[in-house]
């Protein structure tokens, strides 16, 4: 609640570097920030609740205390609000009883009237309160059973337990895709923060006061917003859980493979959490340039298709006798296609030379940016089209000149799912579908062709702001005979590939900004393009 | 229930497998399951039984009124949270909806709002909400034993109402009339003792079982007309709102309405280096200027910095007439008061 | 008992709620030439001078805070009177809105001009309907007199003041609580810096002070800053309203100066300790650490002396106890009453307050353990100075200060559980090989 527009600053590659004394050792950290990020910064991680990089500050957990030697002696500070000052001194647990004392304390209070339901409680194992309690947490509970508990909860969903003591409620449903647990919260205001300053439409509220406090929509009202999962990610504790993750796989059981999403030109940073070969679900990772920590609730859920109606691997002898048939070949590419897909599909329109021709782009409406983590293109990689040389957005064209075209070759783009070009391009004689599902194209093409989702595939996108990004394969595919689609375009066009690394190479002869990068030298959260007009 | 067998034996080995894949498995308890409620629903009035009290050309001249008060809209929330419950008694869901769209915010954020402070009713009171205070000074002085006098009296236990919907009884902290203590509200009106047919709260006196029940038998003669109270305490004629507020006919204030600042406590001290001057300057300063007399005639001797604390007079000695001058902006100041140098002190030895 | 100035009740049970009155009594005598031809800076400096100090309890130096309100900024400033009073044992701004509301407003407009403040706020705490009611009786006089609205009295100077009805939360007492409250939004203390000075209320200088201060202005620019300065200590000028409740012959609203001993205060102005000895004074509120007896006969009403006792000052509100009282029993009620006043932003104060008052409630009903009092301390220590604002420390300093200086109340009720050396159980640790 408090001085809710005080977003924090955060360190960047160009903060000035100072110096502070951290138990009394001289260390350097970037001087425009706050000292948790600091401390961050040289490795020392600070415990804390309320406090997240992209919401403004609230500092009401006090988890995060330090110990600031200022005029009047050494006085506790949440570091999550002190500014780093030069020369300022500092002391954590590691030379600091009082310190030390002072985070149990809190981790102690914290837990008071917090459920202890750990093992039936769905955020156990990424919850920040269990990570607190092993770094800073009282090892023997003094409580007594008679003083009682307190639990938090909605005077209208609180109930009697079959022990007689009052519960706050359990599984509210709060909203269509959120289950709140009232006991489990404990009031770090993140979600109403978020809802409020980044999602802009302020619908959750904590309500009431002091250790009644519980938090609540609007009675009647549902939480509903395009970005409301992501209270459950911000979520330090059990209480707000996603319907579509909860009790489906303990976390600790979930791999996690970095990549890019790839139905927005943002290009959402993503986890894709698998275990068995299956994606679990899809959380943002954090990229200070690109999405923060934001993800839609659209590219969030879209893991829930990406196994489902797949299409299996054809035969590529078949597709290469209908490509040696005379006339004029349409190939198009689709928003989700990669660096190296393009690539490969320019490979094979040199090898067709003259009678071939590249379209691209995608019949969904192009929609404002929300400023928030989607800039609204469904054309993913339009940038990289760009960047390639090839032509932004012109399926209109195709079907306009839809009759001199006699093989239809297309690469992840849904054409027939729109009525009137499917009326359109029904006429071409040959089509060809590459794709990963099962879709209109490929159920009216002559030869469908599945291949890798863009969830299983190496490879790079750049994004509406000239961001190259990279996408790593997660081993979720659900046949083995799949290939990714740059691979079969490339067997097309007569070339040999063995990974996605030598068509990133041949794409950095096609765009000369793309040479000077390998997948080694591309970080994790992606390298800005110098000189890319887009 | 479809028990997997053998699911669990080892931790170490406790790899569940979901055959079927992702699917919710939310499922609200029904709502025939043995739960105990704490709380009764509180029977809520509908929007348009709510909308029809409250959008009447009254309340709406009001809320222009208050919201031309406040800079932004949202700062009126909890005056327009007193109407509804001037109006209705209480504040129910929708009139806390109707409040947050008078003041331009969130329905949320109005909840949160008209459920932090304890004074709006969440359900309908009685006609008589009498207020017992149970804090330090009023517990001294014996008010848990008048709060189970009244209970008992009445026959409800404390946030309770009576069932002829007369009285409600309530235990709050500090009324900040510890002087009375024991003491009480009965509605708005501070009560110790029924004076004249009049609920009055004198100085010295404090309450007694006796005068609880005259202020009892004071309310039941009440009953059918209960002294009405405007809830913002009466309306204030004459006032220009703030400044830049629709509805507000006030202007910002004018930055020259006092005169400039001048340089105060100029004191000049001398010793054989000169005279040196300090004074105490405004933040406002742009520019100083330093005269000392001559005859009837003022010189212009230097112009310190307006960050300067001091100024030092090379020539000056004791008995020099100074003055200072302050411009602040475009506007020069009046002189200060006159100061003559005096000898300095010699600064003390240190002991050793 | 010496007779004293009166600076801020001279006109108590005169009938100056009515402005005639308050006109013949001398009142808005200082809205005229004499304020009109200074500027801002010498009015800062003026109260500077007469060394007023914060009424409200912090006691932090009135001229000083205004000297850090920027005035030429481009923004407005407000100025807000802190009139939520309701720390227990503090009932002096309900009488002086209720006796002389019209030397609130001369005050604020001596504010105002000294400040530049185009509007100003007087935030009410919302049981107090009659001061309420007092004030906009006021305000409409002093509106129909030309003392407030466009242009006062002739000059460029335009000043408002607006009365704000809070709605029952002890918390806005605290100065950027207030200001959260008076923007519409849950009273909860803001994080500081930066301080209301720079920017309080919608982003914009605010100075918030107390009704007390603002009602000793008139007096002061009626004297010279420096009669009013002499009438207390060096480091504290004027005099003080005290509140004096609970045991005494005459509860009650004195004006007295500061530095006056305690016991003058407690027998010659309030007649006496009354239904048993002398056992306890809570000095300022109820948030304060008690003095005992002994303590009670060398103390003086000043903020060094009871500082240097290790109490507080705060708002001058005496709470006399007589020995005929358990003080652990008046603990739990102030357990009840931080618990119930906490606004819920702060882990340590949200859960720790509730916590110490489920656990002193065992204890007053008989149903206290060993280590209870030992646990409540330790509790307690984990308060002091991790939290926004003070209100954890209000409850952390009794329970600390009551269980050390009144240790066999304690165990005297401790002692009427027969299971009180029943040990802690773990109900939580289960037996078995799973988790």
């Amino acid at each position: 609640m408090s001085n809710y527009y005080n977003m924090p600053k955060l360190p960047t590659e160009n903060s000035p570097k100072v110096e502070i004394f951290v138990d009394d050792k001289a260390v350097m950290v970037p001087g425009d920030t706050n000292l948790l990020e600091a401390l961050k910064a040289v490795g020392i991680e600070t415990p804390h609740v309320c406090y997240h990089p992209y919401l403004p500050v609230s500092g009401n957990c006090r988890q995060c205390l330090v110990e600031q030697e200022g005029p009047r002696g050494r006085m506790l500070v949440i570091a999550c609000y002190t500014p780093v000052s030069p020369s300022m001194k500092i002391y954590t647990p590691a030379s600091s009883e009082r310190v030390k004392n002072a985070r149990k304390a809190t981790q102690e209070f914290m837990l008071v009237n917090h459920p202890l339901d750990c093992p039936i409680c769905d955020k156990a194992g990424e919850c920040t309160l269990q990570e607190n309690y092993m770094e800073a947490g009282q090892n023997e509970s003094r409580m007594r059973p008679e003083y009682g508990k307190n639990y938090h909860g909605n005077p209208a969903h609180q109930f009697i337990d079959s022990k007689g003591q009052v519960r706050g409620g359990k599984h509210v449903d709060i909203g269509p895709r959120i289950v709140l647990d009232e006991e489990r919260c404990v009031q770090c205001d993140r979600c109403v923060r978020f809802m409020r300053s980044i999602a802009g439409d302020e619908q959750l509220q904590l309500a009431s006061r002091a250790d009644h406090t519980y938090i609540t929509t609007f009675p009647g009202e549902k939480l509903d917003h395009e970005y409301d999962l992501c209270v459950t990610d911000i979520c330090p504790t059990g209480a707000m859980t996603a319907k579509h993750f909860r009790f489906q796989k303990r976390v600790w059981l979930l791999s996690r493979t970095p990549s890019i999403s790839m139905d927005d030109s943002l290009g959402a940073n993503i986890w894709i959490d698998h275990a068995e070969g299956k994606v679990w679900r899809l959380m943002p990772r954090c990229n200070p340039e690109v999405n923060r920590s934001w993800l839609s609730n659209t590219s969030r859920l879209a893991y829930q298709n990406f196994q489902k109606n797949r299409l299996p691997a054809g035969d590529i002898d078949s597709l290469k006798s209908v490509l040696a048939k005379e006339g004029k070949v349409a190939l198009v590419a689709g928003g989700s296609c990669t660096i190296e897909d393009l690539t490969a599909l320019k490979l094979l329109a040199e090898k067709l030379g003259e009678r071939a021709e590249i379209f691209t782009g995608s019949f969904a409406p192009v929609l404002p940016a929300d400023g928030i983590a989607k800039s609204g293109d469904p054309v993913a990689n339009r940038a990289g089209m760009k960047l390639l040389g090839l032509p932004t957005g012109n399926l209109e064209e195709l079907l306009k000149r839809a009759g001199e075209f006699s093989i239809l070759l297309s690469v992840h783009c849904d054409l027939f799912e729109n009525a009137e070009a499917a009326k359109t391009l029904e006429t071409i004689p040959e089509k060809i579908a590459l794709s990963a599902f099962d879709d209109a194209t490929a159920k009216a093409a002559t030869i469908p062709f599945g291949v890798n989702h863009w969830s299983e595939v190496k490879g790079t996108m750049v994004n509406c702001n000239g961001m190259l990004q990279k996408l790593s394969a997660a081993p979720t595919s659900p046949d083995s005979n799949l290939r990714p689609a740059f691979s079969v375009l490339a067997e097309l066009a007569g070339i040999s590939l063995s990974c996605a690394c030598e068509a990133f190479a041949m794409a950095g002869k096609n765009a000369e900004v793309l040479s000077g990068y390998t997948y080694e030298t591309i970080r994790s959260t992606g390298v800005m393009l110098d000189g890319v007009q887009l | 229930m479809n028990h997997k067998q053998g699911a669990i034996h080892f931790v170490a080995n406790n790899n569940l497998k979901f055959e079927d894949g992702p699917k919710p498995l939310f499922v609200r308890p029904s709502s025939a399951a043995p739960v105990q409620k704490k709380n009764e629903e509180q029977k809520q009035p509908s929007r348009e039984e709510v909308r029809a009290l409250l959008d009447v050309p009254e309340i709406k001249d009001r809320c222009a009124d208050l919201l031309s008060r406040y800079p932004e809209p949202q700062g009126a929330l909890l005056e327009v949270l007193w109407l509804v419950q001037g109006v209705l008694g209480w504040v129910p869901t929708e009139g806390i909806r109707w409040a947050a769209e008078v003041c331009s915010c969130a329905p949320a954020h109005a909840l949160g709002v008209a459920t932090f402070y304890t004074m709006y009713n969440h359900a309908p009171k009685g006609k008589f909400l009498l207020q017992f205070c149970r804090n330090i000074s009023c517990a001294i002085k014996g008010a848990q034993p008048l709060i189970k006098y009244i209970e008992n009296k009445l026959g409800i236990k404390s946030g309770e109402t009576t069932p002829d919907g007369l009285f409600t009884i309530l235990q709050v902290e500090c009324l900040g009339s510890c002087g009375n203590g024991p003491m009480m509200l009965v509605n708005d009106d501070f009560a110790t003792d029924v004076v004249d047919g009049q609920l009055k709260m004198k100085r010295g006196t404090t309450l007694t079982e006796e005068s609880i029940d005259r202020i009892v038998e004071w309310c039941k003669a009440h009953a059918n007309n209960v002294p009405k109270r405007d809830v913002l305490g009466g309306i204030v004629k004459g006032h220009m709102g703030h400044p830049g507020v629709p509805g507000a006919i006030a202007k910002p204030q004018v930055a020259d309405y006092a005169p400039p600042s001048p340089v105060l406590n100029v004191k000049a001290e001398a010793d054989e280096t000169g005279a040196s001057l300090t004074w105490k300057g405004a933040p406002e300063f742009t520019k100083l200027v330093v005269e000392k007399k001559n005859g009837s005639n003022w010189e212009v001797v230097g112009e310190p910095s307006v960050k300067d604390k001091c100024f030092v007079d090379a020539a000056g000695k004791v008995g020099d007439t100074y003055r200072m001058i302050a411009t602040s902006g475009e506007r020069v100041a009046k002189p200060s008061l006159e100061a003559v140098a005096t000898q300095k002190p010699v600064p003390e030895e240190k002991a050793v | 008992m010496a007779e004293c100035v009166k600076v801020c009740t001279e006109n108590f049970g005169k009938g100056a709620q009515d402005i005639e009155v308050y006109k013949k009594l001398g009142g808005y005598e200082n809205i005229s030439e004499r304020l009109f031809n200074m500027s801002q800076f010498e009015v800062i400096d003026h109260v500077q001078r007469s060394n007023l100090r914060g009424r409200g309890g912090a006691g932090f130096p009135t001229g000083m805070k205004w000297s850090f309100v920027p005035r030429n900024s481009g923004k407005p400033v407000y100025i807000v009177v802190n009139a939520d009073e309701g720390e227990g044992g503090t009932f002096k701004d309900h009488y002086l809105m209720m006796e002389d509301p019209h030397r609130l407003i001369e005050g604020l407009i001596i504010a105002g001009w000294a400040l530049g403040s185009r509007s100003a706020y007087i935030y009410v705490r919302g049981e107090f309907l009659p001061c309420i009611e007092s004030l906009n009786k006021a305000l409409n006089q002093a509106y129909a007199a030309g003392y407030l609205g466009e242009n006062i009295c002739g000059t460029k100077f335009s000043f408002d003041i607006f009365v704000h009805r809070g709605a029952g939360a002890y918390i806005c007492g605290e100065e950027t609580a207030l200001i959260n409250s008076l923007e519409g939004q849950k009273g909860q203390p803001r994080l500081k810096p930066p301080f209301p000075a720079v920017s309080g209320a919608w982003k914009s200088p605010t100075c918030v002070n107390n009704v007390e201060t603002i009602m000793a202005l008139p007096w002061i620019f009626k004297h010279e800053p420096e009669e009013y300065a002499k009438l207390g200590t060096p480091r504290a000028g004027g005099t003080k309203v005290f509140c004096i409740s609970g045991d005494v012959k005459n509860p009650g609203v004195y004006e007295a100066p500061l530095g006056t001993p305690m016991m003058t205060m407690i027998n010659d102005y309030a007649g006496g300790v009354v239904g048993g000895n002398l056992k306890a004074v809570l000095p300022g509120g109820s948030s304060c650490a008690p003095l005992d007896a002994g303590e009670c006969a060398v103390a003086t009403m000043d903020y060094e002396c009871l500082a240097s006792m290790k109490t507080m000052f705060g708002s001058g509100a005496m709470i006399v106890i007589n020995d005929t009282h358990n003080m652990a029993e008046l603990l739990n009620v102030l357990g009840n009453f931080y618990s119930h006043e906490s606004c819920g932003q702060c882990t340590p104060c949200r859960e720790g307050t509730g916590l110490i008052h489920r656990i002193l409630n065992q204890i007053v009903e008989g149903k206290g353990h060993d280590g209870d009092v030992e646990f409540m301390q330790s509790l307690s220590n984990g308060f002091g100075g991790v939290t926004i604002c003070p209100l954890s420390v209000s409850l952390g300093g009794p329970v600390s200060s009551y269980t050390t200086k009144f240790r066999s109340d304690f165990d005297e009720l401790i002692a009427k559980n027969p299971d009180r050396a029943k040990p802690r159980v773990q109900e939580t640790s289960r037996p078995g090989i799973f988790w």
